[in-house]
């Protein structure tokens, strides 16, 4: 049956799924703990996947899911994303690339929940924003205006240090247009 | 403005409608495809290959 192959397709998403947790929750342990939850999840569920339709999303939606139940048995406790991330990238502060994704990890980790996936979903892990909408259960035009008030917080957050860090090259990168939309808009 | 052909999937027109450069600048979206694909490149823990050789123990005995 195609029960062997749901789980070949599932194991070849894994480090998608892996690097989505990551990039959600900013912490490789805690998300690695996710993506077991959500394996074990999909597996269970299994029959209500519609083989054809997209596996990915599927699996995204369900791993989202997990973390925000996950969010809600956490709430009260004390949560240090900024002591996780400083102590691993402290050990070998060797490279720009390096501060700059503890930056950014940093960061995302201050914005609220439902930016943070919207912009995860659609610019990192190339899910169109209609796959985006899917997973969390929105309308497009929600994931949209999440995108815009995410970018405009690390807009915030990061581009002083994008311009210092990176030179004029991390500049030259922006075009004109997003410029002047962002003076204008924001 | 995307014409949609007979021959252009949907997702493909879709996925060029949904062109994230023109939300987030370059140097953003640049770094968080960066972050991603980081992970995405590291070996998956052995932890996952026994979780999915157990499950796929699983569907064969049952």
């Amino acid at each position: 049956m195609s029960q062997d192959r749901f789980l070949d397709q599932v194991t070849a998403l894994l480090p998608a799924l892996r690097a989505f947790g990551r990039s959600l929750c900013g912490d490789p342990a805690r998300a690695d703990d996710l993506v077991q939850d959500t394996v074990l999840k999909a597996w269970t569920n299994r029959e209500q996947f519609q083989s054809g339709s997209n596996l990915k999303a599927w699996l995204f939606t369900i791993l989202r899911n997990c973390y925000y139940s996950e969010l809600r048995h956490r709430k009260f406790e004390v949560e240090d994303p900024d002591g996780v991330c400083a102590a691993q990238v402290a050990v070998s502060p060797d490279h720009d690339a390096k501060l700059h994704l503890r930056d950014l990890n940093r960061a995302l980790q201050e914005l609220p929940v439902d930016q943070r996936e919207a912009l995860i979903l659609v610019c990192a892990t190339g899910l169109s924003y209609e796959e985006a909408a899917d997973v969390c259960q929105v309308a497009v035009g929600t994931i949209k205006s999440r995108i815009a008030r995410a970018r405009d917080r690390l807009v915030d957050l990061l581009g002083d240090d994008a311009a210092r860090v990176g030179g004029p090259l991390a500049f030259s990168d922006v075009d004109s247009n997003e410029l002047s939309q962002r003076s204008g808009t924001s | 403005m995307i014409i949609m052909s007979e021959k252009t999937k949907p997702e493909q027109a879709m996925a060029q409608s949904a062109e994230p450069t023109d939300q987030v600048p370059d140097w953003l979206g640049g770094r968080l495809r960066r972050m991603f694909s980081e992970v995405m490149d590291e070996p998956v823990p052995d932890e996952f290959k026994a979780l999915l050789q157990k499950l796929e123990e699983k569907e064969r005995g049952s």
